[in-house]
């Protein structure tokens, strides 16, 4: 009899779970994905839009969130957005933007969606677009941004665009006087700054821009010449930057110029000089919404806020790029070359270059 | 009764040791295993597949520059090595077992140094002796007028960096074990007619052979894996060893987790083939045995006038090793951007980066919260797991013990990204609520610092004579009763010391915590990263000081328990 009793209390719990999963399958059969939701916000006019978005984001109270600026810069990012819309919770993890893009891989994989959305740099989206794990979200937002800009948008709308970053030329002014520095990308093959001119080991997006720059062969070529002008090579962006400017070496080959333009900013004595005459290479921040986003509104709602006035003006106090409204350290007249991603076998032969012109070994 | 039940308590432990084992050891090394054999990446399709490939060992093994690299690491290592040995072994003997002044306080200086993330250590010997801008260099130039005396961009600037950053280990190790030595052989020796130095040569060392084995392994391994010195260093002086060949192959988008698995399995090799040297020079375990059923106090060596020449040379060891590299990060954390010192900048000196880390408390005294709290749970769990698995392997005859100890000591093979992923992949396929918390980060330390930690409790267990277990047996102790009331408190020196080592390396982990990270569980190394990757050398100088403060208060606290529980070891 015992056995019977133990064996119905067996089935009840099994049709209970059977009816709760069931319950929970039918619900996620009728509920619209993100995609069709943000295809369906398209269609509605800006105020109606707006109300829904944030009528929805009120529902799911949370946002599960990557960004890729790091620490306080994040924090206080972020913190501007939960003020303007209180009601969400913003659930931030910051780290690089290959990290990100890992994470975000191997938890859609394991079928955990976890994160709702990414700020990731462009040159490292395409390992996550080869997965399609992103949402195509189209969104007005995007109208705001500046013409010269428009290169960062995506056909697809995968991609909101809302910053830029730059890599470029500078010297320490105490080193170099500024009729002696260098002009152009080509001038750092100078035999005057033999082993003066600092890079960081191989990176993808530097490489990248300067392909687009030059093209593949003039590129080949100036690896060449830098290789036989001795440079030196440093991991660590800030590290570098704060090394040339205490003396240790002239000239920063490769480098984010806001580094410096913040120390600059902190202290007017700081040594540093940007060269603007040479073309100053630029890819796009995006914020990306993962296709399982568990909060598409406020996924949605977040992206659009990155473009707006207050998120774009904290960008420019911040030093890095706005795409909307003025530069905070760089005049509108330097010349930028903007890029975003290349195909994976170029990018093996552009490493293969690095290591034949500069990558040499002990 | 008695004796079944101590059987069961015995076979008990060794079940859930074995479990363990599997659980943290087993699980991410197949994983590792499996991801080395596959051309596809994890997630993509085909990767759960039964298909395998040697693609990624040809593409690993087949360029000459991975040879070169192999060369350069062979001769750092030895290099290295060597002279860690060298300084951590002199300062172990002088501060233990001689009469030599200020020893405690040279001890205490020497653990110090653990403490300083090693990235600091490593910047702020580039600030010392960089050719163009060092401190060092400055002052040799104002005496001799002769500019780059010094290059810590060089082989030999590598190599000096890390025997310093390597001396605290083997301190430690060798510590454990002369204090656990019974000095009756060297009064013998001595009063046979042999000197000091002879009774150290042929009594002290090879009494010491498992500490001394167990020390040259772990510095030659610790020192094939670093990291910090040849990327920051070897990097700029183009000297490529086998670290920064295996980053420079796999740090691109995406990272290639089938090369990193081929480079982490022949360290695996690499490990394994130590370890068998190892278990051969201690294979007569019961050589090694001075800890017996009969009291003892190891005894101090009275130096006579030479203990003032061991004192000098000890405090300006430990000066370098700890005083300068503080001293330059205390500087540092002073001024709003570097420069090397002169009157003007020393005018200048403010307290602001320690006003802009503490203002914001949830950004940087929330982690150190978390920090500590990894720290304390992660070595206490893995000093109670290494010295159960440690006494199977070596005061049982079971079967396969070596099997223990060798998966046990396997996960030193694993670089740190590589088990973070497993880690990350395993907790997202298997539903446990561990995600964005502590627990998943000290369950990954665990199996991180095993490896270590089981040397450490080795060494001593290799000390302790069977007759004590052996006494309590006949007397009706059971198993669990006679570990903890026998060889715990026998074990202290090497528990209390892998306690520390452990403790202090959890804290400024930084890899597996930043993999594992998330808004709710962020450690204090993730904050150092930050600052690395965003702030300025000053800021990161610091936050340096203040853990520096922090764990100097943890270890203080850590010495008053451990006398409490008459404990006078050296942490």
């Amino acid at each position: 009899m015992k056995r019977v009793v133990h064996c119905l209390k067996l089935a009840l719990v099994g049709c209970v779970v059977l009816a709760v999963s069931s319950v929970d399958f039918l619900y996620a059969a009728a509920a619209q994905s993100p995609e069709q939701l943000f295809a369906e916000l398209a269609k509605l006019k800006p105020d109606q839009r707006i109300k829904r978005l944030e009528e929805g984001s009120r529902k799911e109270g949370k946002l599960n969130f990557i960004h890729t600026f790091r620490g306080k810069l994040a924090r206080e990012h972020v913190r501007l957005f939960e003020k303007r819309y209180p009601f969400i919770k913003v659930e931030m993890a910051d780290m690089g933007s290959q990290d990100a893009a890992e994470r975000f891989i191997a938890e859609e994989t394991a079928g955990r969606h976890l994160t709702d959305s990414i700020s990731l740099a462009v040159p490292d989206l395409p390992v996550i677009l080869k997965q399609n794990l992103l949402a195509d979200y189209p969104t007005p937002a995007t109208s705001r941004i500046g013409k010269q800009f428009q290169g960062f948008l995506d056909k697809q709308n995968r991609w909101v665009p809302y910053y830029w970053s730059e890599h470029g030329i500078s010297y320490n002014t105490n080193l170099i006087a500024p009729e002696k520095a260098p002009k152009s990308w080509q001038d750092l093959c100078n035999p005057a700054y033999k082993g003066q001119v600092s890079f960081d080991p191989p990176e993808t997006r530097f490489m990248v821009g300067l392909y687009v720059l030059m093209g593949e062969e003039k590129f080949q070529e100036w690896l060449k010449c830098m290789g036989q002008n001795q440079p030196i090579i440093q991991r660590g962006h800030t590290q570098r930057m704060n090394l040339m400017l205490s003396g240790d070496h002239a000239v920063q080959g490769d480098n984010f110029l806001y580094v410096g333009a913040e120390e600059k900013k902190k202290d007017p004595k700081t040594p540093y000089a940007i060269v603007y005459s040479a073309p100053i290479l630029a890819y796009a921040g995006v914020m990306i919404i993962n296709k399982n986003t568990q909060s598409p509104h406020a996924a949605a709602l977040f992206s659009d806020w990155t473009l707006s006035e207050e998120s774009q003006k904290y960008i420019a106090a911040e030093f890095r790029g706005p795409l909307i409204g003025k530069h905070p350290y760089l005049p509108d007249n330097i010349n930028v070359v903007t890029f975003g991603y290349v195909s994976d076998d170029i990018v093996d032969r552009l490493h293969g270059y690095w290591n034949q012109h500069i990558g040499k070994k002990k | 009764m008695v004796r079944r039940l101590s059987l069961d308590s015995g076979k008990l432990a060794l079940a859930l040791i074995v479990g363990i084992l599997i659980y943290q050891v087993v699980i991410p090394l197949l994983m590792v295993i499996w991801t080395s054999l596959k051309v596809e990446r994890p997630g993509e399709t085909g990767f759960f597949e039964l298909s395998f490939s040697l693609a990624n060992y040809t593409r690993a093994f087949g360029s000459g520059d991975f040879w070169q690299a192999s060369w350069n690491t062979l001769y750092f290592a030895l290099a290295s090595t060597s002279s860690s040995f060298a300084f951590g072994t002199f300062l172990a003997w002088v501060v233990h077992r001689t009469n030599t002044p200020l020893a405690r306080l040279i001890g205490v200086i020497t653990l110090g140094r653990i403490i300083i993330p090693g990235i600091l250590i490593t910047v702020s010997w580039i600030l010392l002796a960089s050719p163009s801008i060092g401190v060092l260099n400055h002052a040799l130039a104002g005496i001799t007028g002769t500019k780059g005396i010094l290059n810590v961009y060089s082989f030999w600037g590598m190599v000096w960096v890390h025997s310093l950053e390597m001396t605290p280990l083997a301190y430690l190790l060798l510590s454990a074990a002369l204090q656990s030595m019974d000095p009756r052989l060297e009064e013998a020796s001595g009063a046979a007619g042999a000197g000091h130095w002879s009774t150290l040569r042929r009594i002290s060392l090879p009494l010491m052979l498992p500490a001394v084995g167990a020390a040259v392994m772990l510095l030659l391994i610790y020192t094939i894996e670093t990291f910090e010195v040849p990327l920051l260093l070897g990097g700029r002086a183009q000297i490529r060893v086998y670290t920064t060949e295996i980053y420079f192959n796999t740090s691109r988008t995406p990272t290639d987790w089938g090369l990193s698995g081929a480079y982490s399995i022949a360290i695996l090799f690499l490990c394994a083939g130590f370890l068998a040297i190892y278990f051969r020079l201690v294979r007569h375990g019961e050589r090694y045995q001075t800890v017996t059923g009969k009291d003892f106090r190891p005894r101090r060596i009275d130096l006579g006038r030479w203990r003032y020449v061991t004192c000098a040379l000890s405090l300006l060891l430990v000066f370098l090793i700890t005083g300068l590299p503080f001293l330059v990060m205390l500087y540092a954390s002073l001024l709003r951007r570097y420069q090397p010192p002169s009157l003007a900048v020393l005018q200048n000196l403010s307290l602001n980066n320690y006003y802009e880390i503490l203002r914001d408390p949830v950004y940087s005294l929330d982690p150190m919260w978390n920090s500590t709290l990894v720290g304390l749970f992660s070595a206490t769990a893995v000093m109670l797991l290494v010295s159960i698995m440690s006494y199977f392997v070596h005061k049982t005859r079971l079967r396969g013990r070596k099997l223990i100890d060798f998966f046990g000591f396997a996960p030193v093979a694993i670089p740190s990204v590589v088990l973070g992923t497993a880690f990350l992949w395993f907790y997202l396929l298997v539903p446990l609520p561990v995600l964005g918390t502590l627990t998943i980060i000290c369950l990954a330390y665990v199996t991180r610092y095993m490896a270590v930690a089981l040397r450490f409790v080795s060494t001593s267990m290799l000390q302790i004579h069977s007759e004590l277990e052996e006494a309590a047996a006949v007397a009706g102790g059971a198993w669990w009763s006679n570990f903890r009331r026998i060889y715990l408190p026998l074990l202290r020196p090497g528990l209390m010391a892998g306690w520390f080592w452990v403790m202090v390396h959890a804290y400024r982990e930084l890899t597996i915590a930043l993999m594992l990270a998330r808004s709710t569980n962020r450690t204090a190394a993730v904050v150092i990263y930050d600052l690395w990757e965003n702030g300025s050398f000053p800021q990161l100088s610091a936050f340096g000081v203040l853990i520096f403060g922090l764990l100097i208060v943890l270890v203080l606290l850590g010495q008053t328990v451990g006398k409490r529980f008459g404990v006078q070891e050296q942490v």
